[in-house]
């Protein structure tokens, strides 16, 4: 073990009292997350019944991910997610990281059980996340392709446009230019749309009943030359739809025996996850000991005592060091700049063994602090000038060490006023933003309560569209721009004045302002940041290591860039505070 | 030796969280203070038993007002 690579030991057990006094938390959290598991459960039984996609021979979507995953590897991601309130109430793809053969990668598929695996409204913005995260974290992506095209009815919804359903063809052969493979196992008819979707990625492994073609069978028949239809026109359709006999084009015949496109065919649809399996196998991927600094260790305390840290009261403070130490290994870690920027938490810790950075907001009252005003003491959750400079410093440091960023964020925001305009917080935290854009490395987030205000786009949000891969919430999660008293303060303070002033009754005033908070609540819930795509997955505080873990991997698995362990800089920079609380001294250890 | 808990700030008592005998350890959470629009707890700055609380839940209490006092 390298000297400055020894971990300190953090956190706390927790104490009875508190075990007992949080026990209705730990309800609320899990009320939450029984809303969540019932959407994600209504948007599987949506579509045709299981048993007829079995009759058909066919296995669903979420059977082949079964199949083809490493047990307990698949992480989902937005599951819920229906960006455009489409009918089914979901995006029609099935999506998240996942393992196969021992490989990380981006899984998705096609819903076969809903309108055949059409493209339906919000899916472009779905697919486009995924092949984001697979371009961050360098991973292969993996798609179950049985695409039945464009959801006709409402075209002007998924086919054109700059983010559109085409853009993700594009994406494919960007991926492909920056040497990630995109693997597809073909089911199912697969016209026009679906066509592309099953041409477009590098290796094609068909079912023996598939096929992929620039235009379906059924558009033949629909010409009218009259430009509308009438009476005539519907009885000479009958008569020719009667007689067509229509053979999808693009078969195994054509794409396999013809053309070549096709890499292999298979007669059992398990058989094309099988050989997706062996092709996984054979991708390039780092042995994680190239990387790994120590052995994997779980965590000293358990994950699942954390719904019993984190309140579901958004007012109440608790522990984030206590947090932390439940969801590193060992419960280890090695604080950068401690007692500078009390507010943020920065430092280095170990997930299953690889060295990663970790960035959070802590909570509880500041005294003494920030040090450009004594008008108002610190609060924990708020940005101030020291935690803003010292997370651009630990940014900065981890892009040249290659350390991947997990960001933490439970945020009312970034001090305000003209004192705090003195001290530059507004330049400071677009400085965060360029110090992030200036390191090029993959980084995630999980809200583990609040995201307010610029707060929620500098510390890693998901406004970070080149780093941070993915946003995790968790049942205590709310974002928006700032809470809904504040807004409703802002928005009808004068119309108060003028109400009084004028003698008139306040109540249709205050009503309209108690309607804002009441909107604000609706649209800041987890349930809705799901939908929406504010965050892209919602886990039970105690599945947060499991997503950590996941995407610990994914990013060492190949990583662009590589800094050798003996030329790492900031745990040397650590290790030389000698003592917590003090700034750098000024000598060497 | 007795050690006396003071509030950093003025707020108001939500809850207090131990009773008179109780025996804390350091950093304990003794007293859930709200102030700044936040639920503070207030820790024990050392190990020892709760000799006496000087406030109740919804006090409204000063900065460096004593809230309880540890033996």
């Amino acid at each position: 073990m390298i000297p400055y690579l020894k971990m300190d030991e953090f956190g706390r057990p927790l104490k009875e009292s508190q075990v007992k006094r949080m026990e209705e938390n730990v309800a609320l959290a899990e009320e939450v997350m029984r809303g969540i598991d019932a959407e994600a459960l209504r948007i599987k039984e949506v579509g045709i019944p299981v048993e007829k996609v079995h009759e058909r021979g066919e296995m669903t979507v979420w059977e082949r991910i079964e199949y083809l995953a490493d047990p307990g590897t698949f992480c989902p991601l937005h599951t819920i997610f229906d960006p455009e309130h489409e009918e089914s109430g979901s995006t029609g793809v099935v999506d998240g990281l996942a393992r196969i053969s021992g490989r990380w990668c981006m899984l998705i598929g096609f819903n076969n059980k809903w309108i055949a695996g059409a493209w339906i409204a919000g899916q472009a913005e779905n697919n486009l996340r995924v092949t984001d995260i697979a371009k961050i974290m360098n991973l292969p992506l993996v798609w179950l392709v049985n695409c039945s095209g464009v959801k006709l009815p409402e075209q002007e919804k998924v086919y054109a446009n700059r983010r559109g359903q085409g853009t993700c063809f594009f994406r494919h052969a960007e991926l492909e230019k920056l040497g990630i493979p995109v693997l597809a196992g073909i089911y199912g008819t697969n016209p026009a749309g679906g066509g592309y979707q099953g041409i477009s990625p590098t290796i094609l492994l068909a079912h023996k009943n598939c096929n992929i073609a620039v235009g379906g069978g059924g558009i033949v028949g629909g010409m009218s030359p009259k430009g509308s239809f009438d009476e005539e026109g519907a009885e000479d359709l009958i008569e020719a739809t009667r007689h067509f006999k229509s053979v999808p084009p693009g078969s195994v015949k054509i794409h396999y025996d013809e053309t070549g496109f096709f890499r292999a065919v298979f007669d059992e649809e398990t058989q094309v996850l099988d050989a997706l399996k062996e092709y996984m196998a054979g991708l390039p991927a780092y042995d994680p000991r190239f990387f790994r600094l120590a052995r994997p260790a779980e965590p000293k305390y358990s994950p699942s005592e954390l719904p019993y840290l984190v309140s579901m009261n958004p007012k109440a403070g608790y522990d984030f060091d206590n947090v932390l130490a439940r969801l590193v290994d060992s419960s280890e870690h090695l604080e950068f700049r401690p007692g500078y920027g009390p507010e943020i938490y920065t430092g280095l810790v170990m997930i299953d063994g690889f060295l990663m950075g970790v960035i959070g907001n802590r909570q509880g009252l500041l005294p003494n602090y920030p040090e450009y005003t004594d008008e108002y003491i610190g609060v924990g959750g708020k940005l101030y000038r020291q935690g803003l400079i010292k997370m651009n410093e630990f940014v900065t440091q981890c892009g040249r060490d290659r350390i991947p960023i997990i960001w933490f964020q439970d945020t009312s925001g970034i001090d305000v006023g003209d004192t705090a305009e003195k001290a530059e917080l507004l330049g400071l935290g677009q400085s965060l933003i360029y110090s992030i854009e200036q390191t090029n490395l993959p980084m995630m987030l999980v809200v583990l309560r609040k995201g307010t205000a610029a707060a929620h786009y500098v510390m890693g949000g998901p406004t970070a569209n080149n780093n941070t891969a993915f946003t995790l919430g968790t049942p205590a999660t709310e974002i928006y721009v700032m809470h809904g008293e504040t807004a409703a303060a802002a928005s009808y303070s004068r119309r108060l004045v003028k109400e009084k002033d004028a003698g008139r009754p306040l109540g249709p005033v205050i009503e309209k302002m108690n309607e804002m908070v009441e909107h604000y609540h609706t649209t800041s819930r987890p349930v809705f940041c799901a939908k929406t795509g504010m965050v892209d997955e919602i886990v039970r505080f105690e599945e947060i290591r499991r997503y950590l873990v996941a995407f610990t991997n994914g990013v060492y698995q190949n990583p662009r860039s590589i800094c050798p362990r003996h030329h790492l800089m900031l745990p040397r920079l650590i290790r030389f505070q000698v003592v917590k609380g003090l700034d750098r001294p000024g000598k060497e250890e | 030796m007795s050690v006396e808990i003071l509030a950093p700030m003025p707020g108001n008592i939500v809850e207090i969280l131990v009773k008179a005998g109780d025996a804390v350890s350091e950093n304990d959470e003794v007293i859930i203070l709200e102030a700044m629009k936040m639920e503070n707890p207030i820790f024990a700055p050392c190990d020892g038993t709760v000799k006496e609380i000087k406030v109740k839940e919804k006090d409204s209490v000063e900065a460096d007002q004593v809230l309880m006092i540890l033996e």
